[in-house]
């Protein structure tokens, strides 16, 4: 596979360098600053490094910007999706298969699967998640006491923990690993759920 | 309530607490719902007084007022909520420890029940009765001895202390050049005859001490 977005050329973005306009160290990979990143490949295997190349540009975003989901209409007009500087923006419908293609992988899935106008996005692992919340709650001694849904994303407690201002459904999802685990309890209903943990 | 099937370990008391937090929640999502009309009613004015319109800037500023009274007053209701919540939360903790307690009550009792008044004091009648029968025993053995035999007995004693204690048995000295052998104090035989009545007479003292602080058996 010898193609311009073979693995050698991108790397897995493991390593994120400054892109060229910002002095703040940047998350866009040097690829961003390459034009036909944005023009989808006809050649299968090279869609395919372009794709994982998207997908992890994505995830990086989010997780510096701390976004929780993404508005497709929304997120293609943001930098993101629309480098300025070169006049180029990933189509809608590219857009939508790179999503597609993250969702099977995990990373992100869909607020609403029959019209895909957005995504959660898992930066961290749902299972990753409820680690690090458990990781909180037992070192903060609250094994034991009851919270709020709300208190945990958006309480004054919660303001330098990163899952601060997690988005609702996927904090459930999050707790949903520690019940399984048998390390917490979800209880009450609709606006008023609780959680205790052990 | 509960639409999820909630396990046991979900306490009355954990509903309880919940539903302050959930009032909580709401009263701390009230409060930013006013700050932003504060802010926005300060703009307002400010707008309205840029444009000379004062009597309606007045009023924007009246409104605001308003609110931020009530943004004082839901403070004082989250002061309350909180501190209900709080003393809950302990009250749940000296629930825990009363317990706690009670568990190591219960031990202490158990333990003691093993250990009755009864039983003690029976013990301690056996151990005098078994002080009593060893004395018995020496005392049957010591009048079986004679004073020579005791003397004896004695004696080899002394010699023993004499080696632990490092000094040599006998000092043997040099023989004296002969002197006139006349008996001025009392013989060599004589001395050794007075020393054993001597013993004689304590050993019969001590019987009889002995006797006289025999232990009590403890009444029962």
């Amino acid at each position: 596979m010898s193609s311009i977005f073979g693995n050698n050329i991108l790397g897995n973005n493991a390593t994120l360098v400054g892109s060229s306009s910002s002095t703040a160290p940047s998350i866009f990979p040097p690829l961003y600053d390459f034009p036909p990143f944005f023009t989808r490949y006809p050649n299968a295997s090279t869609w395919t490094a372009q794709r994982a190349a998207w997908s992890s540009l994505i995830l990086a975003y989010c997780k510096a910007h701390k976004l929780w989901q993404l508005h497709l209409s929304d997120a293609l007009e943001t930098e993101l999706f629309h480098n300025a500087a070169l006049g180029r923006r990933l189509k809608h419908q590219d857009a939508v298969e790179v999503l597609e293609f993250m969702a099977k992988e995990g990373q992100v899935d869909w607020i609403d699967e029959s019209n895909k106008t957005g995504v959660n996005v898992w930066w961290k692992k749902p299972e990753e998640w409820g680690s690090v919340i458990f990781d909180w709650i037992d070192s903060t001694g609250q094994k034991g006491s009851v919270l709020t849904l709300y208190e945990i994303a958006h309480g004054d407690l919660t303001t330098a923990q990163e899952f601060h201002g997690m988005e609702e459904g996927m904090l459930k999802k999050a707790l949903g690993v520690l019940v399984k685990r048998g390390s917490a309890q979800i209880f009450g209903s609709g606006e008023e759920m609780g959680v205790k943990f052990f | 309530m509960g639409a999820l099937p909630s396990s046991n370990r979900i306490s009355a008391h954990d509903r309880a607490v919940l539903n302050l937090k959930v009032q909580r929640d709401k009263l701390k999502i009230y409060q930013k719902k006013i700050s932003v009309i504060l802010e926005a009613e300060h703009s307002a004015a400010k707008a309205l007084l840029a444009k000379g319109d004062k009597p309606r800037a007045l009023l924007a500023l009246r409104r605001r007022k308003y609110q931020s009274t009530l943004l004082s007053q839901t403070d004082k209701q989250l002061e309350t909520l909180e501190a209900l919540t709080s003393s809950i939360e302990f009250a749940l903790i000296e629930k825990d420890v009363l317990y706690g307690l009670k568990q190591g009550n219960e031990v202490l009792k158990q333990i003691h029940k093993e250990m009755t008044v009864e039983s003690v004091e029976r013990l301690m009648e056996d151990t005098a009765e078994g002080i009593r029968y060893q004395k018995e025993i020496s005392d049957m053995l010591a009048g079986v001895m004679t004073n020579a035999d005791e003397d004896e007995v004695e004696e080899e004693l002394a010699a023993m202390e004499r080696e632990v204690n490092g000094v040599p048995p006998e000092v043997v000295l040099p023989a004296i050049p002969s002197a006139p052998q006349t008996a001025l104090g009392p013989s060599e035989e004589g001395e050794k005859a007075l020393r054993a009545k001597e013993r004689a007479r304590a050993r019969k003292a001590a019987l009889e001490r002995a006797v006289e602080e025999e232990p009590q058996p403890i009444a029962a």
